[in-house]
Parts: C-alpha cells; structure tokens; sequence
C-alpha cells in the first residue's frame, strides 16, 4: 500500500511558560485511499496534527511527508492538501458556486472547467440548486455540503476534515456520516477525519488513531482498537469498560484482590505480577443464579435497546453489565434483586498493570 | 396605572429623560430655526427665508475655508485609514507580535489625551523640526489624530471575523497577498469604510488642532465660523453650521449603518 501521509518523529510546541507540548513525536502512516481517523478528548492533540498537515502550523520538529515528498514547511497554499473546516468556514460574500470554484480559480484552472467541475461537486452533494445561493441562506446541513465540495473540488491527494458533524444535530449527524464514507470511496482520496466522538469513529474509520495528551495511544481498525485495546486509556475512551486489578497465577487463571479466581486469557506476566482485566460490559451476563461474582443490583439505566445494570459485588467494588432487554420488554432485574455474574473467559482482556 | 407596579420603573426618571434629551437637541433646533429666519435677527423670527444660504455659499472666504476643509478632510481620511487597516491586522493577526492588548490601547490612548494637549504637541513639535508645508502640516496633524477613531471599527470588525476564513483561502492556493485581497479585505471592507467616515468627521469638524497648527492661508470652515462668532452671531454662521450639521449627521448615520452591516 502506498502511504499518503507519513510522520517521523512530528513534534509540536507552543512557546510560553511552561511550552505547551501539543504533539510529541508522533510516528504514523496514512495509506493512500483511506478513511483514517484522529481519535481523542478536546487537547489530545488531534487538531493540531491536523492544522499541521495543512501548512496551518509549522512543525517544531521530525518529518512529515505527502505521498513520499517533505512537506513540513511548504505555505498551505502549496500543498494539495484541501480542508473542511468544523465551522465550515465558507467565503460570506461569495455565492456557492463562486466558493466552489475559488480553489479551482486559483489553480488557474480555465473558467469553463472550474464551472464544470464545480456543478459536478455540486451534484456529488446533492445541492445542485442551490449555486446562486450566499451561505447566510443554507441551513447548516447544507454549508457543510458546500464545504466538502469546496474542498473536494481541487481534487486533493488528502482531504483533511476537522470535527465537521459536530455542529449538526443528531438525526443529520448519522446520515453524513454514511454520506462521507460513500464520498471517501466514490472519490478514492484519503480522508483524514479529527472527532472526540468515539462512536462516529467506529461506524466509518477504516483505521482508527487514539490521542491523549498529544501522543498517539493505539493505531489500528475499530474491531481492533474495541476488542484489543493496548492501554487502560483507549479502553476506557473507547465505549464502556469494566477493570479488575489482579494478580497472576499462571496458564489463565488470575487472583482477584479478595482471593477469588477468575479465568481469562494466556498472559505472558510472570506469575504474581500485577495487571489490570477487563471486559466490556455487553459481553458480561446477568443472570438470577448460576457461577460467577454475585451481587446486588445497585442501579439501573435504561438506554432503549439495551439495560445497564451497576452490579455491588459482595466482595466488594462494583461492575456494570449491559444487557439486552427482553423480548416482552419486561426487565431482567429490579435495583435490590439478588444476581450473579457471568464472565466469559473469551470476553476477558489484559492491560499490563 | 399598571405601569407602578412595573417591578422596572423608576419614579420621576422619564421626566429627567425627558429634559436631557431637550438640553440636548434645543440649541440645534434653534440654530438650524434661525438660519431660515428672513430678518438679521438671530432671535425674533420673522419669516421663512433661504436668503442666508445663497449668502453664504456666495461668499468667497467661506468657498475657501470649505474647500480647504475638504481638501484636508480627504487626504487625512486617506492615510489615516491606510495606516488604521494595516496597524488592525498586524495587532489583531500577526502572531509574533507580543503584547497585542498593550499596543492596541496605546493606539487608542489619543481619544482620551486632552485635545489641547496634543494641539500645544503637535504645534511644538513642527516648529521644532521646522515643518512649514500650509495645509500640510494640518493634513499631518489631522491624518495622526484620525488613527484611532478609524482603527476602533477596523479592529471591531476584524476580531468578529472567523480567522479560519482566511486559513480556508490558504487552504485553497491562495498565498498571502491573494488572501488579503480575495477574503480579507473585502470582509473588512464595511469596517473600513465605517472608519473612514468617521475619520472624515473628525478632521472636517477639529478646531484646535487645526487652530494651533493652522498657517496663514490655511483656514479651515470650523476656524472661519469661529471667526465670524466673534464679530456677533448672524444667520449665515447658522446657515453654515446647518449645511456642516446636515454632512456630520449624514456621514455618522452612513457610516453606523455600513458597520454594522453583516
């Protein structure tokens, strides 16, 4: 696979006291046609690795190259390399069609292929009537169409998008999200996709970057960074988790802090070394009797298609269990019943302590 | 009445109201009265008359004083909002410069220094350097004093601008002189213009300065009414006060109405 973005040793500060260390060393590669994602909570460092691929930030240090060639400290102007704003940012006094065409203008494409280009950008979109508009007239669905054709018009070799469904509501939000992964594929350029909302990244990321605290945690496909997280961050940053610190007794079996044993999977830890277990709360089952940690339900949070059950165990701590609702729509159990529960040894993960 | 059960209503503040917005607007009123008055009389009336008007606008001095005015007015206005755009997008732009809030209250420190202050300044300061140009050393003085009522609305403008427009330019090929004229400027442009009116007032309305610094030869319309005040109030000082009344408030209205145009 060819790599379409490629960051060797990137590092960001900012001067001040003391320097803000917004990206350290970041190695990774982006492959050419992929919808890749920059994963992380508001000052991870994700927009600032992605103002850097614009040319909007110059790199304090490392290399960052464009389908092979340096481009750490070429003008924005000079790299084909197109953005999508989170606020869209579309040109006020320009009409649609004249926002459209602005880049193509000035690529000193000639007028009747900017207009071409731009009415098929336009259709791509489904905002074909709507050229003559000023963005002041579109509702927010629709600037952000115009803005992906605005930066899509170029034709880049990487279309950069920064958080660009979160100033849409929910119902619009999931239908973009449909919308830009169709886009990706039709158009075949590598998207490169900043959002803190975990969700979208798994329904549309063909691989997935978590950041925290300006260093890339995990690079991997969503099945991947969900099922195998490699630390306690992108566990518990990534949908629900529950932990258990516990002890090594060798093959699969692993001391809980009250002496109780639970089976998981192979570790290489030596034996009585620390770790950290956990599982996702879907993959848990509650059950009224049967093997397993019993406890007592402590509280109950209905989400629609499924339950979460916060379990008190007897031994002490508490774990959540998502459960399905029944069919008859009756619940499984009320706060105060008596449960136990089960753990499959297959669902049971290890993060080195 | 319901209105004193209004939990917001204050007694006895509507009359007060009342009486500073007469204060305010009564001399004008009179004044723009009387310069349609028939008799010589600026305070008997007697008639409606537009005899002061053709007066004035046919009297030689006050050609002159009005052209050198405008003349002034105009170069200063110029330069004035020239170097008002580039010090608002340095201050408000430029991320090298240390200290913006700092620089950007300096800038406007001149609204508040006491305007004869900086007339006994300025007038020191040319004679010192031996500056003698006739209208100038009034263009000088007035396109220096001019900068920060042109700066306020620039820099208003351009702090209400999303930055990432111009990133967005960038972002489409566009290098930094072709942002500048493509997106930045022409989202700038009702601030500027806002700007430039208002500096255009200020210099077609300044007396002291103007005063001070004024040659032989150089006399504006503010120090030629100044002057005819003197001798004794006639219509045709409130005809020409009227007509210099009547711009003012035309130019302050147009430039409200363009700055804050969205």
């Amino acid at each position: 696979m060819t790599s379409a973005i490629g960051l060797n040793g990137l590092q960001k500060t900012y001067p001040g006291s003391p320097p803000v260390r917004a990206l350290r060393n970041a190695d990774l590669t982006i492959n050419d046609n992929e919808f890749f994602t920059l994963l992380g909570p508001s000052g991870c460092g994700k927009t600032t690795l992605l103002r850097l691929m614009a040319g909007f930030e110059v790199p304090t240090a490392g290399e960052l190259t464009l389908f092979g060639d340096d481009i750490a400290h070429l003008p924005p102007e000079k790299r084909p390399i197109n953005t999508v704003f989170q606020h869209y940012s579309l040109f006020p006094h320009m009409t649609v069609l004249e926002n459209i065409t602005f880049g193509l203008k000035r690529l000193r494409k000639p007028d009747a292929e900017a207009k071409r280009v731009a009415q098929e950008m336009l259709d791509l979109v489904h905002l074909s009537d709507f050229s003559a508009r000023k963005p002041d007239q579109l509702s927010g669905g629709q600037q952000q169409r115009v803005a992906l054709a605005r930066a899509l018009a170029p034709q880049p070799r990487v279309l950069l998008l920064d958080e660009p469904l979160s100033a849409l509501d929910l119902k619009l939000r999931q239908s973009m999200r449909a919308e830009l992964k169709r886009l990706q594929r039709d158009t075949g350029i590598t998207f490169v996709f900043v959002t803190h909302d975990q969700e979208e990244a798994l329904a549309m990321s063909d691989r997935i970057a978590v950041m925290s605290q300006g260093e890339i945690q995990q690079v991997g496909d969503p099945a991947t960074i969900y099922e195998f997280p490699e630390n306690r961050f992108v566990a518990e940053f990534i949908g629900d988790a529950d932990f258990f610190e516990a002890e090594t007794l060798g093959g699969t079996s692993y001391k809980l802090p009250n002496g109780e044993t639970i089976t998981g999977p192979q570790t290489k830890a030596a034996i009585g070394a620390k770790v950290t277990l956990f599982f996702r709360p879907e993959k848990a089952t509650l059950k009224r009797a049967g093997n397993g940690l019993s406890g007592r339900v402590s509280d109950i949070l209905y989400l629609g298609n499924s339950t979460d059950y916060v379990v008190e165990l007897v031994q002490g701590g508490s774990l959540t269990v998502r459960s399905e609702n029944h069919k008859d729509g009756t619940a499984i159990a009320e706060v105060g019943s008596d449960v136990v529960v089960e753990i499959d040894p297959a669902a049971v993960r290890v993060l080195s302590a | 009445m319901t209105q004193k059960n209004d939990i917001r209503w204050l007694p006895g503040f509507n009359w007060v109201t009342l009486f500073f917005f007469l204060f305010l607007y009564l001399p004008l009123f009179i004044l723009v009265v009387f310069s349609f008055n028939a008799s010589r009389s600026a305070t008997v009336w007697s008639g409606f008359s537009l005899e002061w008007y053709v007066k004035a606008f046919a009297n030689d001095d006050i050609q002159r004083a009005t052209k050198n005015s405008l003349i002034i007015a105009v170069f200063s206005t110029t330069f004035a909002t020239t170097m008002a755009t580039m010090a608002a997008l340095t201050l408000s732009r430029n991320r090298a410069v240390k200290r913006k809030n700092l620089f950007g209250g300096v800038l406007i420190l001149p609204l508040m220094v006491p305007e004869i202050v900086t007339a006994v300044a300025t007038l020191t300061f040319f004679s010192a350097i031996g500056l003698s140009l006739g209208l100038g050393n009034i263009i000088i003085a007035h396109s220096v004093f001019c900068i920060p009522f042109a700066y306020l609305p620039i820099r208003a403008r351009l702090d209400g601008m999303d930055e990432n427009l111009e990133a967005a330019a960038r972002d489409l090929y566009s290098n930094k002189w072709a942002t500048l004229r493509l997106v930045t400027l022409p989202l700038l442009m009702p601030g500027i213009v806002s700007g430039a009116m208002l500096a255009f007032i200020i210099s077609l309305d300044d007396f002291i300065i103007t005063l001070m610094v004024a040659e032989a030869g150089s006399t504006t319309l503010p120090i030629y009414i100044y002057s005819l005040v003197r001798v004794g109030i006639t219509p045709e000082v409130n005809a020409i006060s009227t007509v210099l009344l009547g711009v003012s408030v035309l130019i302050v209205t147009v430039s409200y109405l363009v700055g804050n145009k969205k």
